[in-house]
């Protein structure tokens, strides 16, 4: 109880969940209180986030924070750990941020059902949050499935025309990955009970584990399929598109915002450190996939006619981006894919919002339905050009530091020569700009060709306020990038000091737990010595 | 065993649970000959009766041996015979709206009901052969004449009839094997026939015979693939809430039958590929109940193959006989309890007409019509899909670790992949509920408490033990460690 009305990560996640339930009892008429409650339930969570994080804050490195850990199943050493740390607290308040943004997003485009739209958003925010901060590998596969049923309902009962498909293509897709993940969970954590005689599913604990190598590469290729799904990377991207058309803008944005995110994070946190000879092995096959997904990402944005399918695919290219950064295993490089998770968060989020305020008032996404927006809707097109500036990576604005980053750091990476992926993924920067533009030209600029078009409404107060603040995030990380990339630092050059210097180890004939990870990953000497009862803050 | 043993109150004492059911059956059904007024409450006197019994089994049954070794009660057996009660219990509560809305309210139902509970709970605490056989009868016999309940429903002749016939057969055989058994080994105790077959007295082939009827006989109580072919008509046929009590206790019962005789044959070495066969009956039954449950159009028999499916995933616990597959035999059997007799106990509230086909394009869009029914419904279809954070999910932990560890790791990738074919088909149920529009009201019914009750119970629980599982699995920690 008192990790739960403490300053605690363990209230952070589950406060949504628990603002679901008075939900329960409100009357379905009663629309306006009900978005009314979910909002401010959303600034509520947004407070404790942001509060949770000042606290803490060191401009320097954010600390490894963990909340008490207990017991949840100790018969299989199954513990509830939550921690945070310099990756996972920029993600975080990712999170927190958009889902008021979403709700507000959603006022007048959810036309029914609102308790239960509340309802899954915030079991959702719980989902995530919840695989963000989760430092055991089972409560983490808990998590990561929790959020699967409310994007579910989110896509299939709010969503449009083909929704059930999507929705259950989405599903599928997810689960088929997961379920072989989970496998693989249970699998190392028997390996680490059959080799230290005590059960353990905790990160550090795996982190401390050499597995052989030809077992290395099934576990890794478990826990990459589940992550790669998610990403999506190609050619598993799929059903991405089908998702994100047919989801209502709120359940795009956090599909595009957040759900992806995992993917990444997953790897970054997960697959990499725990199977680095496996990982190394797969070096040139994440990377070929990453460069694909970029090219091929772009191209098929390009032939686009459809603003929002447009913008989907724009995030395969994005996150092959993200994915050909953490390849690198380069410091500078993970720090730009980092960033990139934020920015592409910030920036495909408003253009999904975008794209939505533009369907609430026409009902169509056609490229052909529109032009000349920009003399009838001035202030929609100064968010959209914006918006889409940053996606396209324009110095000053944030998607530049990103993908400058991720460019500079692989192209100095030591794990191999990295100069053609690199050359072709800046083929991709170009082909952003491209299709983008397409995108800008033909809905805001020209002659307005539709009558219906005349009589727009420009974005109102609320929409302001919903793009108003990503837009300054964007300029902010442009003008100021460090102030964002120095907290994570530490962090990221912790985990990359152990996946490296696993890395270079070569792998045992059977499995070897050792007294303390390589390379010296300071999370984990805090999980490697739980003592329940008492939060540690570490900070450096 | 010698005719001159005396029965002592210590015997009775162990036997109390079925005792009370026994003679809670007696007295409805002489109460309803006598004074027909009080079959009004029958069900409810029926539900005392059950939670008695399970109080009873809980707090009054000493641990060890009676009857001479006959019964035996473990806090493992005390675990399979809450889950047979619990099944029970979810079912009595959906059926008193029932049984006055079909208007069949007779204390016949009751009656038959409460003994094929004492038959089933014999049945888990039985060591003994001729003891297990004549459970079984008590609980089959009861259970045919509950499957053909409604008798102006011609569906549930059919249903009785199959079941019948299929089950006759299946006792002959039960009975041929137990007689190879004891011909070849002088004994019906298991632990007797373990002793003898590894003393190696007999004749391999007809002692392999005989374990091979035996388990036979118990695969097609458990419904598994190739003894399947019973469920679906049977489950679709037979009146809704009794499916709740049909589709999980006989088959928790069975399943402690078919463990204890596995255990004697892994452990005397009989000859025979037990594994391969287990493995192939494990494989076949999650393959072939979910694929055909996927194009089922009607709840129950969608139920009825996934619940095939389901005890396909039980036996992959089975495949390497060690302690671990009792709890994990435990752990499933009571997520499935829940989740499957929760499910029926909703079915049979959503749909008001027993006579017609429980189709799924019915309930289309009935999600905000019967929102607490169908939050439940779709709570405990999420728990048979295996999806966290419910029982289910944990129940399949188990299984699969089970599997991993005893280097099964093929049967492991094949079950999780028919999880996942299983999940599309219960989400087609979540589908239908809230995301089409509706097709046909549902009949506005009364408010039913009662069956309210099982859903909230059933569907709570299932979450409540999913996110808090760490006392259930610690108690049946020490339920294993207490085996010795």
């Amino acid at each position: 109880m008192d990790l739960l009305l403490g300053d605690t990560l363990t209230r952070l996640v589950f406060f949504p969940a628990l603002a679901c339930l008075p939900l329960l009892f409100f009357p379905s008429r009663a629309q306006r209180e009900t978005k009314i409650y979910a909002l401010a339930a959303s600034f509520v969570e947004l407070a404790l986030g942001f509060l949770y994080v000042a606290r803490r804050w060191n401009p320097a490195g954010f600390p490894d924070l963990h909340d008490p850990v207990h017991e949840w199943i100790s018969g299989f050493g199954i513990r509830y750990d939550l921690a945070i740390d310099g990756i996972s607290m920029p993600l975080v308040l990712l999170t927190v941020a958009l889902l008021p943004l979403v709700i507000l997003a959603s006022w007048h485009g959810i036309e029914k059902h609102w308790n239960g739209f509340a309802i899954s958003l915030l079991l959702l925010t719980t989902g995530m949050l919840g695989a963000f901060l989760a430092f055991d590998l089972f409560l983490f596969y808990v998590f990561w499935e929790v959020m699967l049923v409310p994007m579910y309902m989110i896509i299939g009962i709010w969503g449009g025309h083909r929704r059930i498909y999507a929705a259950v293509k989405f599903f599928l897709f997810t689960m088929a990955g997961s379920l072989l993940m989970l496998l693989a969970i249970l699998w190392i954590g028997w390996t680490y009970q059959a080799t230290t005689g005590t059960w353990s599913f905790s990160l550090g604990d795996m982190l401390r584990m050499d597995l052989p190598a030809r077992q290395q590469i099934w576990l890794f290729a478990a826990f990459a399929l589940a992550f790669a799904i998610k990403v999506p990377m190609f050619p598993l991207h799929t059903w991405l598109p089908d998702a994100h058309v047919e989801a209502p803008t709120g359940g795009s944005v956090i599909l595009a915002g957040v759900l992806l995110k995992l993917g990444t994070y997953g790897f970054l946190r997960f697959a990499l450190p725990m199977f680095p000879d496996a990982a190394r092995r797969a070096i040139p096959l994440i990377l070929a996939l990453a460069v694909v997904g970029v090219l091929y990402g772009a191209l098929v944005a390009w032939m686009q006619t459809d603003m929002k399918k447009l913008v989907a695919y724009s995030s395969v290219a994005h996150l092959g981006f993200v994915m050909l950064g953490l390849a690198a295993f380069d410091l500078v490089a993970w720090q730009g894919a980092l960033l990139q998770m934020l920015n592409h968060g910030l920036s495909t989020g408003a253009l999904f919002l975008l794209v939505g305020m533009l369907y609430d008032r026409r009902h169509t996404k056609e490229f052909k339905e529109f032009g000349g927006l920009a003399k009838v809707m001035p202030w929609f097109a100064f968010f959209l050009v914006f918006s889409t500036l940053a996606s396209v990576g324009l110095p000053a604005l944030n998607g530049f530091v990103g993908e400058f980053m991720i460019l500079a750091g692989a192209y100095k990476s030591t794990v191999g020569d990295l100069r053609l992926p690199v050359a072709l993924a800046s083929v991709g920067v170009i082909l952003a700009a491209v299709y983008l533009l397409k995108m800008l030209s033909q809905t805001l600029w020209g002659p307005i060709t539709k009558d219906e078009n005349r009589v727009l409404r420009d974005l109102g107060w609320r929409e302001k306020l919903t793009l108003a603040p990503l837009c300054v995030l964007m300029l902010w990380i442009g003008v100021e990038p460090q102030r964002f990339l120095a907290p994570s630092k530490p962090a990221l050059e912790a985990t990359l000091r152990t996946v490296t210097a696993r890395m270079a180890e070569v792998p045992p004939e059977a499995p070897v737990v050792r007294a303390a990870a390589l390379g010296q990953l300071p999370v984990t000497e805090a999980i490697a010595a739980p003592q329940a009862g008492e939060s540690r803050e570490r900070s450096r | 065993m010698s005719p001159s043993y005396a029965v002592g109150q210590a015997d009775l004492v162990a036997i109390l649970p079925e005792i009370l059911l026994s003679l809670a059956g007696i007295a409805v059904l002489l109460l309803d000959a006598f004074f027909p007024v009080t079959r009004k409450i029958a069900t409810f006197f029926s539900g005392a009766a059950v939670l008695g019994a399970a109080w009873a089994m809980w707090t009054q049954v000493p641990e060890g041996t009676s009857f001479r070794g006959v019964l035996e009660s473990t806090p493992l057996t005390t675990g399979f015979s809450l889950v047979v009660l619990i099944s029970a219990f979810l079912s009595l509560l959906a059926t008193d709206r029932y049984l006055r809305r079909e208007r069949i309210l007779n204390a016949e139902y009751h009656a038959l009901f409460l003994w094929c509970a004492a038959g089933a709970l014999f049945m888990v605490r039985a060591t003994e052969l001729l003891t297990v056989f004549l459970a079984l009868e008590l609980l089959s016999i009861c259970l045919y004449a509950l499957a053909g309940f409604h008798r102006r429903v011609q569906e549930a002749s059919e249903a009785a009839i199959k079941y019948f016939l299929m089950g006759a057969f299946v006792s002959s055989f039960l009975l041929l094997g137990i007689a190879l058994l004891y011909g070849e080994t002088g004994s019906t105790q298991f632990s007797a026939i373990a002793d003898a077959v590894a003393a190696g007295r007999g004749s391999t082939l007809l002692i392999a015979l005989g374990f091979l009827l035996v388990l036979a006989a118990f695969g097609f109580k458990l419904s598994v693939v190739p003894f399947h072919a019973w469920a679906p008509d049977t489950y679709q046929g037979a009146p809704t809430p009794f499916v709740a009590y049909l589709s999980v206790a006989p088959k928790a019962a069975s399943a402690v039958v078919f463990l204890r005789v596995l255990q004697v044959v892994t452990s005397s070495g009989a000859p025979g590929k037990w594994v391969q066969w287990i493995t192939l009956l494990a494989a076949a039954s999650m393959l072939v109940g979910n694929f055909l449950a996927l194009v089922q159009r009607d709840l129950k028999r969608m139920l009825a193959y996934s619940g095939i499916a389901h005890m396909g995933y039980l036996l992959v616990g089975f495949v390497t006989l060690d302690r671990e597959s009792w709890s994990a035999a435990l752990v499933y059997l009571l997520a499935y309890a829940l989740m499957n007799a929760g499910a029926f106990a909703i079915i049979t509230q959503l749909f008001e007409r027993e006579g017609e086909p429980h189709l799924l394009s019915d309930i289309a869009g009935w999600g905000y019509r019967r929102p607490l029914l169908a939050a439940c419904l779709t709570a405990c279809l999420l728990s048979l899909g295996g999806i966290p954070p419910t029982l289910g999910f944990l129940g399949k932990y188990f299984v699969f670790l089970h599997a991993l560890r005893h280097g099964h790791v093929g049967l492991a990738i094949l079950g999780v992949l028919a999880s996942l074919v299983g999940i599309f088909y219960y989400l087609r149920v979540v589908y239908f509920l809230y995301m089409k529009p509706e097709v046909r009201e549902p009949v506005a019914g009364t408010f039913d408490l009662w069956g309210n009750a099982a859903a909230v119970l059933a569907a709570g629980s299932l979450m409540l033990l999913g996110v808090f599982p760490g006392p259930l699995v610690d108690w049946i920690t020490q339920a294993i460690a207490r085996l010795g």
